[in-house]
C-alpha cells in the first residue's frame, strides 16, 4: 500500500514533468486565435499545421538543421577517431613521455570551455572563419575527456588479443580497427551519443560564433527567432521548437535503452 | 616481449592529431588567455600593457561580485537540490514496480535533459509570463500567490533554479540510478538478517557503496552548474538588474559586447580558478567520505 501511494506520487511527479512538452506542442497545433488560452486548452480544437508553415517565412529552418546536423556528425566522427587513436597509444603503446603527455591532458578536463572561448573567437576572426561553421567543429575534434574515457575502455580489453595480431604480423592500424574498436563499440557508443547530443544542442559556442541566419544552428535559431517575432505571434515560435524537440524525442523513445546507458556509463567511468 | 622502440613512432603518430588539436584549441588559448588579462583591447586599437589593472577592477567593480555570488547561490543551490533530489527519484524507481510504470517514470524524469537549453528556456519564458503563461494561471487558481516571476529581483533566480530543475535533475538521477544498481542485494540481506531496518540499511550500506557515485555527481553538478549561461542570456539577459548574471554571462558581455577582451580573459580566469579550487577541495574532502 505504501508503494502503491509512493508510485502514484513518482507518476504525478512525472505528469507535471512531460506537462511542459504537451503544453508546447498543443499550442504549436493551436490556431493562432486559440492559442495561450486560459486556462490552457490541452487537446487542440481544431488542430492546425498553419503555424509549422510559416516557421519557414521567418528563419532557414531547413539550413540552420542542416549546420546543426553537420556540425554535429563532423564533431562525433572527428572526436571518435583522434580520441580512439590517442586512447590505443596511451594503453597500448610504449613511448617516451607518454605518462606525462596523458598527465597534461587530464588535467585540462578543468579547463571550462568559456575560458579558451576570447582566444579562439580572436584567432577565428584572425583567420576569417568566424561566422562559418568550421569554427565550431573544427575546436570540438579534441575531446579530452573522450580520451579519458577510451583509454579506460581500452585498458578493460584483454591484451592477449592484440598480442596475437602481433605475432600474425599485424601493423597497428590494423589492430586497433580490426580488434579493439569492434570491442569497445559498447563505449565508443556511449561515448558518441553523449558527444552527439552535447553539440546538437550546444548553444553557447555558436551563439558567440554565429551571426548570419544562414550559418546558424538550431538552437542559436530558435531564439533569434524568437528575437524576430518580438511581439508576434509567439505561436510560430513554439511551432519551431516543436520542430526542434519532437525528433530527438521519438531518436529518444526507440534508442531509449542506448541514451540511458551512454549518460550512465560516460557518467561511472569517469 | 617486443622490442619497445617499434612503438615510438607509431605512439606519437596515433596522439600526433590529438595533442595538435590540443595545444591549439587548449593549451594555447590557456596560455593566451593568461596574456590577454594584462592588456586592455578592444579588437581594434593596438593592445595596450595594463598590468594587473584588470585584476584590480574585479575586485572593485560591483557587478562582477554580483555575478560571482549569483553564479555560487546557483551552484550550490543546484548540487544540494540535485543530489537529493535525484537521490530520492533513484531510490523511488529502484523498487519493485511495474514495468510500465518504471518505464514512465523514468522517460519523463531524464527526457528534458536531452532538450536544448535555448528550447527549455524559450519553453519556460513563455511558461513563466505574467499574462498568459500557465504556471501564474494554476499557481493562482490553486489559490497560491504568484508574481512576475522573471521581472522580480528576489525571484528572478530562485526560478531559474527551478527550471534549472526541469532540464537537469534527470541526469543526476539516471547516474544515481546506475550507482544504485550497483549496490550488491547480498549487502541488503545480510543487513536484514541482523535485524538493520530500512533508514539504517540506507546509512550504513547503500550510501557507503554509492558514495563513489555521488561523488561524482557532485563534482560533474557542480562544475556545470558554475558554467551556468544558456537560460540567463535567454530568458532574463542578467536581469532585472544584475539579479541573475552569471560569470560567465559576464565574460559573455565583457568579451563580445562592449569588446574588453583583456577584462573578459581576467573574468575567464576567475571561473576557472573557482572551479578548480572547488574541484580540488571536493577531492580532498573525499578522503572523508568516498569509499574507494
Amino acid at each position: 500500500m505504501k508503494g502503491r501511494l509512493l508510485d502514484l506520487v513518482l507518476v504525478l511527479g512525472g505528469l507535471l514533468m512531460i506537462a511542459p512538452l504537451v503544453w508546447l506542442i498543443v499550442t504549436a497545433l493551436a490556431e493562432p486565435i486559440n492559442a495561450f488560452q486560459l486556462p490552457p486548452q490541452w487537446i487542440p480544437q481544431p488542430p492546425s499545421l498553419q503555424n509549422f508553415q510559416q516557421v519557414p517565412d521567418l528563419i532557414p529552418f531547413a539550413r540552420m538543421a542542416w549546420n546543426s546536423l553537420q556540425i554535429a556528425v563532423l564533431t562525433t566522427a572527428g572526436a571518435l577517431l583522434t580520441s580512439a587513436l590517442a586512447a590505443y597509444a596511451f594503453s597500448r603503446l610504449r613511448f617516451p613521455g607518454r605518462d606525462q603527455i596523458f598527465s597534461v591532458l587530464l588535467a585540462a578536463l578543468v579547463v571550462p570551455v568559456q575560458l579558451t572561448v576570447v582566444p579562439i573567437f580572436i584567432m577565428m576572426r584572425w583567420l576569417h572563419l568566424t561566422d562559418t561553421t568550421v569554427a565550431i567543429w573544427l575546436p570540438a575534434l579534441v575531446n579530452v575527456f573522450g580520451i579519458f574515457f577510451l583509454r579506460q575502455y581500452i585498458a578493460s580489453i584483454p591484451r592477449e588479443l592484440d598480442e596475437a595480431a602481433i605475432m600474425d604480423g599485424a601493423g597497428h592500424f590494423w589492430i586497433l580497427f580490426r580488434v579493439i574498436l569492434p570491442l569497445a563499440r559498447p563505449g565508443l557508443t556511449a561515448l558518441g551519443i553523449f558527444v552527439f547530443e552535447a553539440s546538437w544542442n550546444n548553444f553557447f559556442w555558436p551563439y558567440i560564433f554565429l551571426s548570419s541566419p544562414e550559418k546558424m544552428t538550431l538552437p542559436v535559431g530558435l531564439v533569434s527567432l524568437q528575437g524576430a517575432i518580438g511581439g508576434g505571434p509567439a505561436v510560430v515560435l513554439f511551432a519551431a521548437i516543436t520542430l526542434v524537440v519532437l525528433p530527438i524525442l521519438v531518436l529518444f523513445l526507440i534508442f531509449q535503452r542506448s541514451f540511458i546507458a551512454s549518460i550512465a556509463t560516460t557518467g561511472l567511468r569517469a | 616481449m617486443k622490442p619497445q622502440r617499434r612503438d615510438w613512432l607509431p605512439g606519437y603518430l596515433f596522439i600526433s592529431p590529438a595533442v595538435l588539436l590540443f595545444v591549439v584549441f587548449v593549451a594555447g588559448p590557456l596560455v593566451a588567455a593568461f596574456g590577454l588579462s594584462l592588456f586592455h583591447w578592444d579588437l581594434l586599437s593596438t593592445p595596450e600593457f595594463a598590468g594587473l589593472d584588470n585584476f584590480h577592477q574585479l575586485v572593485t567593480d560591483s557587478a562582477t561580485i554580483r555575478a560571482v555570488v549569483n553564479t555560487f547561490v546557483f551552484a550550490i543551490a543546484s548540487v544540494v537540490t540535485h543530489i537529493g533530489i535525484g537521490m530520492l527519484l533513484a531510490l523511488g524507481v529502484h523498487r519493485t514496480m511495474t514495468r510500465g510504470t518504471k518505464y514512465f517514470v523514468r522517460t519523463a524524469y531524464f527526457f528534458p535533459f536531452l532538450v536544448s537549453w535555448a528550447a527549455v528556456a524559450l519553453i519556460w519564458k513563455y511558461a513563466l509570463d505574467p499574462t498568459f503563461g500557465l504556471v501564474t494561471h494554476y499557481l493562482s487558481s490553486v489559490g497560491l500567490p504568484t508574481t512576475n516571476w522573471l521581472a522580480s529581483p528576489t525571484w528572478a533566480l530562485p526560478t531559474l533554479i527551478v527550471v534549472d530543475w526541469w532540464h537537469t535533475i534527470g541526469y543526476t538521477f539516471i547516474i544515481l540510478l546506475a550507482g544504485l544498481q550497483t549496490v550488491p542485494a547480498q549487502l541488503h540481506e545480510a543487513a536484514r538478517v541482523d535485524g538493520a531496518n530500512a533508514w539504517w540499511r540506507f546509512w550504513s550500506v547503500t550510501l557507503p557503496v554509492m558514495s563513489p557515485t555521488i561523488f561524482f555527481a557532485t563534482v560533474i553538478t557542480f562544475i556545470g552548474a558554475f558554467q551556468i549561461f544558456d537560460p540567463m542570456v535567454i530568458m532574463t539577459q542578467g536581469g532585472p538588474d544584475g539579479a541573475t548574471r552569471s560569470i560567465v554571462q559576464y565574460t559573455y558581455e565583457k568579451g563580445f559586447q562592449s569588446f574588453e577582451v583583456g577584462y573578459a580573459a581576467a573574468l575567464s580566469l576567475v571561473l576557472f580558478v573557482v572551479i578548480m579550487l572547488v574541484t580540488g577541495l571536493q577531492f580532498r574532502l573525499s578522503r572523508r567520505w568516498v569509499h574507494s
